[in-house]
């Protein structure tokens, strides 16, 4: 499998672990992520501003892997939805689909509509499956406790997105099961980390933020693993600069799900990226890999019980 | 005679230029800190700045960015191999003619004693260069050109910087070329240096018509082989010592043939005279103009570069800030890069700013620095453009002098904003990467007061009406799915915005299935003038469990929208 590999803008400058852990991980099980210089941003800033000036970009992103032949993985929701979005326009508005091709045709590109958008994360539960990512498990985790926070744009509004069960989404659930972590019932599970609001009303941005941490860490959680970039970066750097300007509390370390995924299948560190995450401490790393353990166990324990 | 006083003017004219521009370096900045620094101390902090970079462990990166970015061009060889060729052949071809030509006296003939400019390789070499660097301009003709699609800009002055260094090369060519033709050249050189008889005269003229392209009075090709032959003799006897084959000069004996149509109507020597003029015009005219062009950066490319390579762009003393950002503005030469890669590209295909692309701005923010007096409605575009930006630094990553594009930017943003002009793209989501640097805090949280407060007063609200509301057709907005209300409140309920108050309609204004119930009632303006549209997370969880597929979060999309356009449409 090979995917033209959308990183989106705040991926490659803020979040690069985000990238290498996913292309190792998704490596394992070969596929290919080609980088494609000429994507542009999403179009998602802009959305508050003008529609059309929203749809746009995505289009030509897509005609771009279209010309390409590839279909395109993404990492970020907001940019995941972005896409969706404009390829859900487009299906219905014929008259904007001439428009915007017209503005691309000056570059020689066009948009059809033949391009797949996929999530990282449904290449991993469907396209490879939970099956085939347990045989190549070096270890598994035990005693992990994971606050999972989706990201509103990955769910909502589902006939766009099409993830998963908007209300009870399995993805996530089952591919912390594969790796051993818990994925923790909490309440903010689905709900927003704040990062929309952020610099246009940053004391509701803030109170978001807030209320998602001390909820994951009411609930119990030992990191949380947001899957949006935008989220990522709200927990990693904005929880990082409130504490550190005296809001109190104790932080709430990040841990991406290609990392804990990657540590159960041995991959390389540096490719991990761990310690890049600013709210983890060496301490924590260690913590983590200490939880490891082989995969193997839960099958014995599983065949003795039948056997009694 | 007229050389020297040409010459003289010329570098009169490039030296007030270089003292100009350099001291733009010192005297000029964008956003300065509230208590001035002189020149003098901007000097001073420069200098420190250099010689603790030499004198320190950092002079190995010095050295490394001398090699690596100032020789090799490794940004531009990274890039574009292409690009990379282009710039080379230019670079080097025009470097080596200058040292190696244009100053042959000085330079070439201190290192080479047998130096002369009608010998190999010396001859071969100057053609080869001056190849080499039309070569290189064919591919940058061809790069403007061709990417003019992906929005690369040209101007005037950058279509001006590469005929000029045409017409110098070319020139330079058609002058070989004519003296290659030229008889009354050949025939100096004879007075000069040959002591022949007639015959002997006459057989090397021969083989010079045949074989080394002069334009005879008294023959014309095909001779007779004997004479020519034997001409070749006394010319392997007399004159190769001093004098190789013409055709080693390949470009220009090839340019003769353009030459030789001038010659047979002002006469050979009138033509290398003309040609003569001509090369040396453009010369020192090219040389004249450098500094007040963008061919400045052959310095300030240089150093810009050499600044990122020992500092990695953190520069501390607020001195030296100001100092590179000038340093930065004067190294742009306007090659467009930035904004071939530009992320925000199509935001300028739709917004039709020249601003939204990187080179553009670089390019205006000179004028900004300089403190000139600028037009409101161009400020204001202006300031967009700084907005309209992801920030995901591409520009600075790719930028092949090296400019802290950056930095330039975020100060000027900001620099813009606190001069109290309200920016409309303040609440999109350009702002999240803004608030996650945390620069300039206290500019941002003034300048996006200054919006909402202009929002505030552009639109009616909910508290500000006393009489009873006259009932009208629901409201134009392009998504009516709000018509299917029926004012369950859920998505109130669910809305973490909403539970985020303690009194959330004095906060909000409207909650959100007001906001559906007022425009169900046509009142389009109180919807668009609700806080509440402004402080939805956009997280959908209202659009999700509304029972009635009501797309709220979409709704308020077209009511930002549509009350940002209304706002710049009053503006304007």
């Amino acid at each position: 499998m090979k995917y033209a590999f959308f990183q989106g803008c705040n991926i490659p400058i803020r979040i690069q672990q985000y990238a290498t852990s996913t292309e190792a991980v998704l490596g394992a099980f070969d596929v290919e992520l080609v980088t494609i210089p000429e994507f542009n941003c999403c179009g998602y800033p802009v959305r508050n501003v003008d529609e059309k000036a929203y749809i746009l970009p995505s289009v030509r992103n897509m005609a771009i892997a279209e010309k390409q032949g590839l279909s395109i993985l993404v990492i970020c929701n907001c940019c995941f939805s972005s896409l969706k979005k404009a390829q859900n326009t487009l299906q219905k508005d014929n008259t904007l689909l001439t428009e915007l091709n017209g503005i691309l045709a000056k570059e020689g590109l066009k948009y059809s509509g033949t391009v797949q958008i996929k999530h990282y994360l449904t290449v991993l539960h469907e396209d490879i499956g939970t099956e085939k990512i347990k045989t190549k498990l070096v270890n598994k985790f035990k005693d992990l406790n994971i606050a999972v926070l989706h990201g509103c744009h990955i769910l909502r509004p589902r006939e766009i997105t099409n993830f998963d069960d908007s209300f009870v989404p399995r993805i996530t659930e089952d591919l912390m099961q594969t790796a051993g972590a818990t994925s923790l019932e909490w309440r903010g599970k689905l709900e927003c980390c704040g990062a929309a609001l952020a610099g246009i009303n940053d004391e509701l941005s803030h109170k978001l933020l807030q209320e998602k941490v001390s909820g994951a860490q009411d609930a119990g959680a030992d990191y949380i693993t947001p899957i949006c970039s935008y989220c990522h970066l709200q927990f990693d750097t904005t929880q990082k600069n409130l504490v550190s300007q005296g809001s109190g509390g104790k932080i709430l370390p990040v841990l991406l799900y290609p990392q804990l995924l990657g540590l159960c299948l041995d991959l390389p560190e540096e490719q991990l990226g761990i310690e890049e995450n600013s709210t983890i401490k060496k301490d924590d790393i260690a913590r983590i890999k200490s939880l490891l353990g082989p995969p193997v166990e839960e099958k014995k324990r599983r065949k003795k019980k039948a056997a009694a | 005679m007229t050389f020297n006083i040409l010459l003289g003017l010329a570098i009169i004219v490039c030296l007030v230029g270089l003292f100009l521009r350099l001291s733009i370096w010192f005297t000029q900045g964008i956003r300065p800190p509230e208590s001035p620094i002189s020149a003098k101390q901007r000097i001073t902090s420069a200098l420190q700045g250099v010689l603790s970079t030499i004198f320190s462990a950092k002079i190995v990166l010095f050295l490394k960015s001398l090699i690596v970015d100032l020789l090799f061009q490794k940004r531009i060889f990274d890039k574009s191999s292409l690009r990379w060729a282009a710039h080379s052949l230019i670079f080097v071809g025009f470097i080596l003619l200058f040292f190696m030509h244009a100053l042959d006296s000085v330079i070439t003939e201190s290192f080479f004693a047998d130096y002369q400019s009608t010998l190999n390789p010396y001859l071969f070499l100057r053609n080869a260069f001056g190849l080499m660097v039309l070569a290189g301009l064919g591919i940058a003709v061809f790069r403007r050109i061709s990417l003019k699609p992906q929005r690369l800009k040209t101007y005037p002055s950058d279509w001006a910087a590469i005929i000029f260094i045409a017409v110098i090369m070319l020139s330079g060519m058609l002058l070989e070329g004519s003296k290659i033709s030229s008889y009354t050249t050949y025939q100096g050189m004879l007075e000069e240096y040959g002591a022949f008889d007639e015959e002997e005269e006459k057989a090397l003229e021969a083989y010079w018509v045949e074989e080394m392209g002069i334009i005879s009075p008294h023959m014309q090709s095909p001779l007779d082989s004997e004479a020519v032959a034997m001409g070749q003799e006394i010319n392997a006897d007399s004159c190769m010592e001093c004098h190789s084959s013409n055709k080693a000069a390949f470009a220009s004996f090839a340019m003769a043939k353009v030459s030789r149509p001038f010659s047979a109507i002002l006469g050979d020597s009138t033509t290398v005279s003309l040609f003569w003029f001509l090369h040396i015009v453009a010369c020192l005219a090219f040389l004249a103009w450098l500094p007040f062009s963008k061919m400045f950066h052959i310095i300030a490319a240089p150093v810009s570069l050499l600044i990122k390579g020992t500092t990695d762009d953190l520069v501390e003393s607020p001195a030296n800030l100001l100092n590179v950002q000038m340093v930065g503005l004067s190294a742009c030469t306007h090659c467009g890069s930035c904004s071939l890669e530009c992320s925000s590209n199509m935001f300028f295909e739709s917004f039709n700013n020249d601003f939204i692309l990187p080179s553009e701005k670089v390019q205006y923010l000179k004028n900004f620095a300089a403190g000139k007096e600028i037009d409101p409605v161009v400020l204001k575009r202006l300031q967009e453009g700084l907005y309209v930006c992801t920030s995901c630094d591409r520009c600075t990553a790719i930028c092949p002098s090296g400019i802290n594009l950056k930095q330039l930017f975020i100060t000027s943003r900001y620099a813009l904003l606190s001069q109290g002009v309200p920016e409309t793209a303040m609440l999109s989501h350009f702002s999240f990467p803004l608030a996650l640097a945390q620069n300039f805090v206290d500019d941002h949280l003034k300048a996006l007061k200054q919006v909402t407060e202009l929002f505030r007063q552009s639109f009616k609200h909910l508290s500000d009406i006393t009489s009873p509301m006259t009932l009208s057709n629901a409201a134009a907005v392009d998504n009516d799915t709000f018509k299917s209300c029926f004012s369950c409140q859920r998505c109130t309920n669910i809305c973490p915005v909403v539970r985020s108050y303690e009194n959330p309609i004095e906060s909000l204004g409207m909650l959100p299935h007001q906001i559906m119930f007022s425009l169900g009632v046509g009142k389009l303006d109180l919807a668009m003038g609700s806080q509440m549209i402004w402080s939805c997370s956009t997280c959908y969880l209202c659009q999700e469990h509304c029972p009635n597929q009501v797309e709220l979060t979409d709704i308020f999309y077209s009511l930002k929208n549509g009350a940002i356009q209304k706002i710049d449409a009053g503006a304007n």
